[in-house]
């Protein structure tokens, strides 16, 4: 019986250490990301660059659809258990990551990486005390897209609207779509705040003083919210509650068109029967506001590798000849990634790809959608994200829901519940 | 005399040795964070950095709207839901119990299915379902009952109404089956009795069924009372955090945003959920005392 006892104890010792050993593999690398049609094909395309010259190594590309800072947050918290080599992360929350976890990351500018070569906006937000964290990946370049079928069928003619479009015009343009065929012309996710984002940011408002502080009434701020106010009330925004019921409603047609970055062109042509119908105008203009373009930027994430990786330098070695490299294969990737998914990275080299001016057959017309969205990402002024910006996401984007639910009546109001609500969660 | 002493010592020790594993894992899991719990919740957290506040926690969680706002969105769901869905679970006990005989089981397997889907799945399902041109709101239009799309995830009132109905429909099977065990323990001479003396049906469900299952009522009570205080899953996911602008945020969801979603403060996060161990003690205590002080 105590042998038998002791025994079992030594079986269970064995079989719980085992897989512990042959856990440091030397030649795996794990990367979290969280769009299989865009940054996560986009990783696989480097992992296939990587693996010609060194075939002997695994590069898993793991999608994490959901909640993936929380999910690094607590592997942090763990010291580090369960975490990849190297994840994505969005530039507006990379602050905070960086003041919370000042240990969590790779300074890959101590690591040797060649910054000068990137646009330099991206350098802001990953970079604390002297130290660079990230590998820069997309731009979120915006634009204003339109299903021409629908507009079509609206009687409207879909060339009118190329050049300059400003918000009186998308405000007429929808009351026409909607009289004619009874469908909205924008479909707008309620639970999301990335549309006010794009229109207060291009006019180069910020969100955040430079000293941090709450930074809600300015211009861009009030003229936007009076726009979407209008825009609801006219019912040309079709509310979508969440991602996937807002990317139904514009692949499936029941919308006209939708604000967003470039990076939707990945989730776009996952639908190939809506080849030759889609067309990209520019970022309507926030008219009256001083500062205002025909360009803004919506989002936009960067690749880090976590300090508790076993395999940093692979990895390090692994970012740096495949998203860091000027060589052919390297920048022939970043050609291919930008027709296939979308996505338009900010390696200074690599824009002079043929793919930058290249015509896109999926587009009506075969617009050369890339060389727009190049030449308006050119006009993003530097983005302020702080360490507080997902606080204040929260409390604007539910401002904004109780303007159009009437439950405040103006635009100031909803500002000022806005910022009550903001300093009630961050506790001033 | 001496023999007996050594063999009670023996008894002790070997007491103390068989309860000493379970006691080891309730210090390292419950002990230790409760303990600890004190550290945390006198200092400012972010993230990883923390600097010493004394009882500042406290102070701003006092003067914290969205908190008080989340109680309420608990308390709503508490008083409506758990007596809706203690009749409707009673309902279906009895009528399982003195009704249908022949497929009791099958009904009770289909009754009780709700509770054991992974709260996960059914929430994203329920969402799916309750989109503004989702399967409930085309059923209702088609039907004309109403005139236009519900908007079940985007209205304040709606939302809350969507949770609640979620809660029932996941929790009431998982009661019913208590309340029929309850049931079958009532003796059936009693309701013979009742029948001869002339009591209706109706009567005698208030009469003799009702104090008789009062225990297994009280037992449910309480459970869904702590269920609800820490309702989590369902304004998370199917009311995507909170439901439209906090319309169903709840404590447990707002402590799970402030440790994780805002700036990582844990302090402050464990201070909240103070509050909500001491409003669950107080129900919970409250419920015995109004249910189950009268037997005793």
């Amino acid at each position: 019986m105590k042998k038998g006892l002791v025994f079992a104890l030594a079986l269970i010792l064995v079989t719980t250490l085992v897989p512990c050993l042959s856990a440091a593999d030397a030649k795996t690398l794990t990367v979290w990301c969280w769009d299989p049609n865009f940054n996560g094909s986009s990783m696989k395309a480097a992992a296939a660059v990587y693996n010609k010259a060194h075939p002997d190594v695994t590069i898993n590309v793991v999608d994490i659809p959901e909640n993936i800072e929380g999910k690094i947050e607590a592997g942090l918290q763990a010291n580090g258990a369960g975490l990849p080599d190297i994840t994505l992360y969005q530039d507006f929350r990379i602050e905070q990551l960086i003041q919370n976890y000042p240990t969590a990351l790779v300074d890959l500018k101590a690591a040797g990486l060649d910054y000068s070569k990137f646009a330099q906006y991206k350098l802001g937000p990953m970079s604390a005390g002297g130290k660079i964290f990230g590998v820069p990946f997309d731009t979120g370049s915006t634009g204003f897209f339109l299903r021409t079928d629908i507009l079509k069928a609206a009687g409207v003619d879909p060339d009118r609207y190329m050049k300059s479009p400003k918000w009186s015009d998308i405000v007429k343009l929808g009351e026409t779509v909607k009289a004619k065929t009874g469908k909205a012309l924008i479909a707008y996710d309620t639970t999301s705040f990335d549309f006010l984002r794009i229109m207060v940011q291009s006019a180069g408002a910020q969100f955040f003083k430079p000293d941090g502080s709450l930074n809600l009434r300015t211009p861009a701020m009030e003229k936007s919210l009076a726009i979407l106010k209008d825009l609801n009330d006219k019912g040309i925004l079709y509310q979508a509650e969440g991602w996937n019921n807002w990317v139904s409603a514009l692949n499936n047609g029941d919308t006209a068109g939708f604000m967003n970055a470039l990076w939707m062109i990945g989730t776009l042509k996952s639908k190939p029967e809506n080849a030759g119908k889609w067309m990209v105008i520019p970022t309507p203009l926030l008219e009256g506001v001083p500062g205002a373009q025909n360009a803004s930027n919506n989002g936009g994430s960067s690749w880090y590798i976590f300090s508790s990786s076993p395999n940093k330098a692979l990895a390090i070695d692994f970012l740096k000849s495949t998203w860091a490299s000027p060589a052919p294969d390297a920048l022939e990737f970043y050609n291919t990634i930008l027709k296939n998914s979308g996505a338009m990275g900010t390696y200074l080299p690599s824009q002079k790809g043929s793919n930058y001016t290249a015509k896109d057959e999926f587009f009506y017309k075969s617009q050369p959608v890339y060389k727009d969205f190049a030449a308006w990402m050119a006009k993003v002024p530097v983005l302020m994200y702080t360490p507080n910006y997902n606080t204040m996401r929260a409390a604007v984007a539910n401002a904004t829901l109780a303007l159009f639910q009437g439950k405040v009546k103006s635009v100031d109001d909803a500002i000022a519940a806005a910022e009550a609500e903001y300093k009630q969660t961050v506790g001033q | 005399m001496n023999k007996r002493g050594s063999y009670y010592r023996y008894l002790n020790r070997f007491g103390w040795f068989c309860v000493a594993p379970a006691m080891v894992l309730y210090g390292l899991f419950m002990a230790y964070p409760i303990l600890s719990s004190l550290y945390y919740v006198t200092r400012k957290w972010k993230g990883m950095t923390n600097t010493f506040i004394g009882l500042g926690n406290f102070t701003r969680m006092v003067q914290d709207k969205i908190f008080q706002l989340s109680l309420a969105h608990n308390f709503v769901f508490m008083f409506i839901q758990i007596p809706v869905m203690i009749f409707f679970a009673l309902i279906l006990a009895v009528i399982l119990n003195q009704g249908i005989k022949r497929l009791r089981g099958a009904f009770r397997v289909i009754f009780f299915l709700p509770c054991v889907t992974s709260l996960v799945a059914y929430s994203v399902l329920f969402r799916i379902l309750l989109q503004s041109n989702g399967l409930l709101n085309n059923i209702m239009i088609n039907a004309h009952l109403i005139a236009d799309p519900i908007g079940w995830l985007n209205d304040p009132f709606w939302a809350k109404v969507t949770i609640i109905l979620a809660l029932t429909w996941r929790w009431t099977g998982y009661n019913m089956v208590f309340f029929l065990v309850g049931l079958q323990s009532i003796d059936t001479e009693i309701y013979e009795a009742a029948e001869v003396d002339g009591a209706s049906k109706a009567r005698q469900f208030f009469r003799i069924t009702l104090p008789l299952l009062l225990p297994v009522i009280l037992f449910s009570a309480v459970t869904s009372t702590n269920g609800t205080m820490q309702l989590f899953d369902e304004p998370n996911i199917l009311t995507n955090q909170g439901g439209p602008a906090n319309g169903t945020l709840t404590a447990a969801l707002y402590i799970y945003r402030q440790a994780f979603v805002f700036n990582s403060d844990f302090g402050y996060a464990t201070a909240l959920s103070y509050i909500i161990v001491l409003i669950s003690g107080v129900f919970a205590f409250v419920q015995m005392r109004l249910l189950g002080g009268r037997d005793k």
